[in-house]
């Protein structure tokens, strides 16, 4: 049997290593637009900014492939996909056939249309090439554009690096898919105490400079700098197979056996729309560990397990300097306009902070800075199992004599939520 | 050098009586020093019932932290443990927060976390296990199914122990 994936990242090479780990047999084959063997680009903020050495960053080494008889093709970016000839071609002519075809292209950084975006000084983050550069380029102002986890950490970054850093977010608070504005409001007076300037509701207008970028305007100032970084979001790679006849919508739509809409043919990670593993609703959490879990059960079925995919979920740490904080599931803005009753805990101790949204008597999400934060894996198992959180309050008396130490993480949740003994 | 067959440790909270030699024995053998904070087990102790829990790695088969781990920092030995290499971690505590249980421990020296390795440089039992023989709230067993079932049976206690008001 000929396996062929498209894209050599996370979720490609787990369906790669998980097949070969099952069967010595099956033709294996990974194309790869990029030019290395699989590397992590959530490591990539921690190279920039000298944390790990550049090699910290590679997840394998190319003696795996040839190792485990995995062909890995570098440097051939799929472009088309011929679902009836059972083939794909490159951008450099070649055509690879197959019996099952794996998408795990992921997404790619959305560039938004503004006017100097071409500058030379003008960097990402997403891709290890992107961040090659942005590494060896000599400045000491920069701008991020976007305050989403990568723009962030790449924030960060630079600042270890000795830049002057300032992060544009153009909605009107910090990390807004993954925070509430009451905890981001606390994360941005974080990053502005570490010299991070964070200036939020506010719009990159243009790029300027010639040889160089030396400002960037926005709809309310011009700030000087010699770098500027793009991480306005990833947009998952639709095109490809929305061209060959597969169903797309905002990401390439599967059942729950990971398969498009043409037999055959499979897709996971970030190039995926999907459901929610908790609400069934379809969503898009495009993180690592949804990268791995769905690969696996994209194996699975390859190998001819009828597994089903139960969905994805949203868990992120947000990590700068001395700030540690944790989002998973929804944030309050996506529950907002739901049906069913919402009661928002909320703890708030000097540096500490908990916000835990609770709807129709169950955990649907939560944020956490400092202290709170350690045991935020207790709500997540309570979202999982559908914990009754009244339920919790009104056995308290029960919990805390239960005689017994086994129901602890319904004493420690009641606890964290602020119930005394 | 321990294998696969190295036992695993299994936590019998109802004889915990929060004593700590087992955070003592745990940063002497890895550390050299009686230093509870550089423990990789704990102890959550819970006043007004009886209850002390002894939190230490599960080593869980399909470890979430290993999943989102940003360095990919978090790597099974031959033992079945679940470490974090030093060299790779960046002191984010991703895992810590994405454990069911919370067991990552940060190191208040490095920032980093650790766990449980089954005492993997050791060739005696955990020390912990050894720490905790007056009392019997941490055993050495010999398989993860061994683990799975005792877990079940004590599941069914929790259950029987709590059994809420429908709210």
């Amino acid at each position: 049997m000929k396996m062929l994936i498209v894209g050599n990242g996370i979720a490609g090479n787990e369906v790669a290593f998980s097949l070969r780990r099952a069967r010595k047999d099956f033709e294996i084959t990974i194309l790869s637009a990029e030019h290395v063997p699989e590397y992590d680009p959530c490591s990539l903020p921690y190279f920039i900014g000298r944390d790990v050495p550049r090699d910290a960053v590679f997840r394998r080494r190319l003696e795996d492939y040839s190792t485990h008889g995995i062909e890995l093709v570098l440097g051939q970016r799929v472009t088309a996909i011929d679902p009836e000839a059972r083939r794909v071609s490159t951008e450099q002519g070649l055509t690879y056939g197959f019996d099952r075809l794996v998408l795990a292209h992921g997404g790619s950084l959305f560039i938004p249309p503004i006017d100097g975006i071409d500058t030379q000084g003008v960097h990402s983050c997403k891709q290890l090439a992107a961040a090659d550069r942005l590494d060896q380029y000599q400045g000491s102002a920069a701008v991020v554009i976007g305050s989403g986890a990568i723009g962030i950490e790449a924030g960060e970054a630079l600042k270890k690096r000795g830049y002057e850093v300032t992060i544009i977010e153009l909605l009107d608070w910090v990390l807004p898919a993954l925070f509430d504005p009451e905890t981001s409001r606390r994360l941005a007076e974080r990053m502005n105490d570490c010299g991070m300037r964070v200036l939020t509701a506010e719009k990159v207008l243009r790029i300027e400079g010639g040889e160089r970028v030396s400002a960037v305007i926005t709809d309310k100032r011009r700030i000087p700098c010699d770098t500027v970084v793009i991480a306005t979001g990833v947009v998952p790679g639709k095109a490809l197979a929305q061209t060959a006849g597969i169903e797309v919508e905002r990401g390439i739509r599967v059942n729950e056996h990971l398969q498009t809409s043409v037999g055959g043919i499979y897709a996971c990670g970030d190039c995926i729309e999907t459901v929610d593993a908790c609400t069934g609703e379809d969503a898009m959490f495009q993180l690592k560990h949804n990268a791995l879990e769905q690969a696996r059960v994209v194996a699975r079925n390859l190998l001819g397990e009828p597994a089903a995919y139960p969905g994805a979920y949203a868990f992120a740490r947000a990590h700068f300097f001395d700030t540690h904080a944790v989002t998973f599931g929804k944030t309050t803005r996506a529950t907002q306009c739901e049906l069913g009753q919402l009661e928002i805990i909320e703890r708030d101790e000097g540096e500490d902070y908990l916000r835990v949204i609770v709807k129709e008597g169950l955990v649907v999400g939560g944020q956490a800075i400092g202290r709170f934060a350690d045991f935020i894996g207790l709500f997540i198992g309570a979202m999982w199992r559908k914990d009754n959180i009244p339920g919790i309050r009104e056995n308290w008396p029960l919990i805390v004599r239960a005689g017994s130490a086994y129901p602890w993480t319904f004493r420690k949740l009641g606890e964290l939520i602020g119930l005394k003994a | 050098m321990k294998t696969k067959t190295t036992p695993l440790i299994l936590v019998d909270p109802e004889k915990c009586t929060a004593c700590g030699l087992c955070q003592m024995a745990c940063s002497m053998v890895h550390h050299g020093i009686l230093s509870p904070d550089r423990a990789r087990i704990r102890v959550l102790r819970f006043e007004g019932g009886r209850g002390n829990v002894p939190l230490v790695c599960q080593a869980c088969q399909d470890a979430p932290c290993i999943k989102t781990c940003p360095m990919n920092a978090r790597r099974r030995l031959d033992n079945q443990a679940v470490v974090t290499d030093d060299e790779r971690c960046i002191g984010c505590r991703a895992c810590a927060y994405i454990c069911p249980f919370g067991a990552p421990v940060v190191n208040p020296d490095s920032g980093k976390t650790m766990t449980c390795d089954l005492c993997a440089e050791e060739d005696a039992q955990p020390w912990c296990v050894k720490a905790c023989r007056d009392y019997g709230a941490l055993t050495s067993v010999g398989s993860g199914e061994t683990v799975a079932r005792k877990s079940r049976e004590r599941a069914a206690q929790t259950r029987n122990a709590y059994k809420p008001k429908k709210a």
